[in-house]
């Protein structure tokens, strides 16, 4: 798999690693709303200050972050440049390019800065919570709800980030095999997508098939032990401090 | 009475393919068992029957003198498999996770749950990967873990299929040491293979497969000398003795 540290669980011994996963949620949900609600300048300086934080607490790779954040660095500026040559209003004073507008460019700007605030929320997130923990939790948060079968979707969301490494490496493998057999020479491209498209297909349900049976031999069933949730002290304050933040932000 | 007993087992397929035919074999309480065979034997086929994952077209399986169909679950808490591709036994993004996977099925109580993955994952030795993705294991760890994942359900029976397939010297080494060690500890085995030379000398008795049927079955030193008439090597070269079949030192 490529090596991205973006959006991947890193393993860690932090309080944000070990906090309770259901207010881990319910904190990314309250950061998202600020950043979207968030309209003055202190607003972005709070929330930027409690992201920084909280990557701080959390000890994830900045660097390695930073690198991967590029390619939203180029989202993120495409955003500001079409909005201030887009949005109308008085050019900035003293500067050169006159189509450019002091109210686009604040658009453009503000827009930018809830972008960052949510990507670098989610990396938080996402990098100090397994996907046990996520699955879980998407099973406690859906548990209340009659005929959804929390258990299923749960389980579904699980195997499906099993799955998909598998059937990548699968893939790459493939492409290996046949272009040492010189598939290249092919000059259809619809033919080299057959060759591709369904020997992958067969192979991941045969796949899936040995899974049900492994899983069938393991004794599967939707009757099965519950996570158990711990929230501490610490767990509370954090959100408490989400919430601070989030009524500062739209009161 | 036999722990695990069949009795005319056969198995058709849709397509026609007769998987297995009459089989009926009595395994003992502690015995350690080889299966060998040529490839499309039917062994594999055979190994899901005893813990009901297929259902026999004619026949029957007994687990402890009861039928299988009365209890299924029960028969395959007793009866653990090891499937002969580790990949596709692994269900958790975690090693621990994946060993929880079984006792969760059970519905233990958490902390029980989390006592059991620990004494599994120690059991193998896998203890200090717990937080690792399966994925990123080696051939020989992703088969140990395969085995702590059946060890959680606490089977009194284990099946390994093909445990050696594409594991190098170390890899093999150390999964049968693991077996070994799972048989002394009181554990019946059951063990499919083709590469006798690898584990014969542990074995107490060896059946032969060949072409769906049960062709052979017997003390080691008795069968091994037919092997060759149904594909499968005879490993002894002249005056060796069967106790010398084992990679362990
Ligand atoms: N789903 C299926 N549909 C039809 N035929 C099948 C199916 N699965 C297995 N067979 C056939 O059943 C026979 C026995 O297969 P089995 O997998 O048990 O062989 P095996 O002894 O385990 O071989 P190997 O050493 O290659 O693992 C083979 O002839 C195989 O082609
Ligand atoms: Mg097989």
């Amino acid at each position: 798999m490529a090596e991205i540290t973006f959006f991947h669980y890193i393993h860690k011994d932090t309080v944000l690693h070990r906090m309770d996963g259901r207010l881990k949620l319910i904190c990314l949900l309250l950061l998202s709303l600020s950043a979207s609600f968030a309209s003055k300048l202190e607003h972005y300086l709070v929330l930027l200050f409690v992201v920084i934080f909280a990557l701080l607490i959390a000890k994830l790779p900045i660097k390695a972050l930073l690198k991967d954040i590029k390619f939203f660095g180029i989202i993120i500026l495409i955003v500001i440049v079409v909005d201030a040559f887009n949005i109308p209003g008085d050019p900035i004073p003293y500067f050169p390019v006159t189509s450019i507008s002091t109210k686009g460019l604040i658009t453009g700007l503000r827009f930018a800065g809830r972008l960052t605030i949510i990507i670098l929320v989610c990396a938080v997130i996402t990098g100090t919570t397994s996907l046990m923990t996520l699955r879980n939790v998407v099973e406690w948060f859906l548990r209340p709800i009659p005929f959804v079968p929390e258990v299923r979707i749960a389980t579904m969301i699980s195997l499906t980030f099993t799955l998909i490494p598998v059937i990548f490496d699968n893939l790459a493998e493939m492409m290996y095999a046949q272009k040492a057999r010189c598939v290249e020479l092919r000059k259809n491209p619809i033919e080299r997508i057959n060759f591709i498209v369904f020997p992958l297909l067969s192979q991941t349900l045969r796949k899936a098939d040995e899974i049900v049976y492994a899983m069938e031999a393991r004794c599967y069933s939707e009757v099965r032990t519950r996570a158990v949730f711990k929230t501490n002290k610490i767990d509370w304050l954090l959100l408490a401090i989400c919430i601070s933040v989030f009524l500062f932000v739209i009161l | 009475m036999p722990i695990v007993e069949t009795e005319n087992l056969t198995h058709i397929f849709p397509d026609g393919t007769i998987a297995i035919q009459d089989i009926s074999l009595k395994i003992n309480k502690g015995e350690f068992v080889v299966i060998a065979g040529a490839n499309g034997s039917g062994k594999t086929v055979f190994a899901r029957h005893l813990n009901g994952l297929l259902k026999p077209t004619k026949g029957s399986v007994l687990i402890d003198g009861k039928p299988i169909t009365e209890n299924i679950i029960e028969a395959r808490r007793k009866v653990g498999l090891v499937f002969q591709n580790p990949d596709s036994q692994i269900v958790g993004q975690t090693v621990a996770e994946d060993v929880a996977f079984g006792p969760e099925n059970l519905n233990l109580p958490a902390n029980q749950v989390k006592a059991v993955v620990k004494e599994s994952l120690e059991a193998v030795g896998l203890s200090r990967f717990s937080t690792r993705s399966p994925h990123t294991l080696s051939g020989g760890e992703k088969r140990k873990l395969a085995i702590a994942g059946i060890l959680a359900m606490k089977p009194k029976v284990i099946i390994f299929d093909e445990p050696f397939t594409g594991l190098d010297y170390p890899g093999v080494v150390q999964v049968l040491k693991q077996i070994v060690k799972l048989h002394n500890m009181g554990h019946t085995i059951l063990l499919i293979t083709h590469e006798l030379e690898k584990v014969l000398a542990h074995a107490d008795r060896l059946v032969i497969m060949h072409k769906g049927k049960l062709v052979e079955d017997g003390k080691p030193e008795d069968v091994i000398y037919h092997s060759e008439n149904y594909g499968v090597r005879m490993p002894l070269n002249d005056g060796q003795k069967v106790a010398t079949l084992t990679w362990l030192k």
